[in-house]
């Protein structure tokens, strides 16, 4: 065990007093060092407040293409016009078909000329 | 030493700056960054060495912000106890304390070029011996007598109780002492009896 007496003390006492010698006030460098680190950190933490924007699928591209809802709605409604114009025209479009595609004719396909010819 | 409500300023900075508040850091880092320098630089006697366990401190105190708890530490404390085991363990890795020529002259242009020679190599000594000093014993060695803290408050930095803190002080002492006395010429310590 060592064992200290009052000129240890003393030595080392000056010792400390050597040590706490006035320290240096920060330089503009290190302070500047200082704010670009915290700099950093806050960037980083605001990056991951911030949630990455993912990528939209070709469905969604093509929703957005056409307009959204409010366009889908329309083209619906458009479809389902067309579709019953088809299966059940009003009579003011007959007149307007025999101007575009000529007369209306009928053709029997099994005549009974044709079905005679065949009969033994 | 700061007072309670230069605590309760610097932990409401701190919230500041989690927060996003560049404004906060600045302000933290012109109250904290003299303090910690000092701290480090009385411990490792080199400036270039105390500036980057300076900036590495602050980093840390950034990185930490989002997690604080005002009412689990103070700011000073923590930053003391972050200082004190970068600088242990610098002068552990390093073996030994600076070299003897990159230990900053004194500005006192009263004192004598002896004198201002004879305090480097003491204070280089000690650090010296600090190093070889286990770790809790140079950390409250230093606090205790180049930092000039009560030991209520080294407990506090060192997370344990006073009686703990007492005993490594004399401890530290004690292997301090045991490394000098064979530099007493040396340091010249026989010519101030």
């Amino acid at each position: 065990m060592t064992m200290t007496n009052d000129r240890d003390t003393d030595m080392l006492d000056a010792a400390f007093a050597a040590a706490r010698t006035s320290a240096p006030a920060p330089s503009d460098d290190l302070l500047n060092r200082i704010m670009m680190d915290a700099d950093a950190v806050l960037n980083n933490a605001e990056r991951m407040r911030t949630p990455p924007r993912i990528r939209p699928s070709w469905r969604e591209m093509l929703f957005d293409a056409i307009g959204g809802w409010p366009s889908l709605g329309g083209l619906a409604a458009a479809t389902v016009a067309g579709l019953w114009i088809g299966i059940s025209p009003p009579a003011v479009l007959g007149d307007y078909s025999v101007l575009l595609s000529g007369e209306t004719i009928e053709v029997p396909v099994w005549g009974t000329d044709i079905l005679a010819g065949l009969e033994g | 030493m700061f007072d309670q409500s230069e605590h309760q300023r610097d932990a409401a900075l701190l919230a500041a700056f989690a927060a996003g508040d560049r404004t906060a850091a600045m302000a933290l880092s012109e109250r904290l960054t003299p303090r910690i320098l000092a701290q480090a630089y009385r411990m490792l006697g080199n400036r270039a060495e105390a500036e980057d366990v300076a900036q590495e401190a602050m980093l840390r105190l950034w990185r930490i912000a989002p997690e604080w708890d005002a009412n689990r530490a103070r700011v000073t404390t923590w930053l003391y106890r972050v200082v004190a085991n970068l600088c242990t363990d610098r002068l552990r890795k390093s073996g030994r304390g600076v070299a003897l020529d990159a230990v900053a002259e004194p500005e006192d242009g009263a004192a004598s070029v002896a004198s201002q020679m004879q305090d480097s190599a003491r204070a280089h000594a000690l650090r010296d011996a600090l190093a070889s000093l286990p770790d809790r014993q140079a950390q409250a060695v230093a606090l205790r007598h180049l930092e000039e803290l009560g030991n209520p408050e080294i407990a506090e930095i060192m997370d344990t109780n006073v009686r703990t803190v007492e005993s490594l002080i004399a401890r530290g002492k004690k292997g301090l002492v045991a490394r000098l006395r064979g530099r007493k010429a040396e340091l010249g310590y026989d010519d101030d009896q």
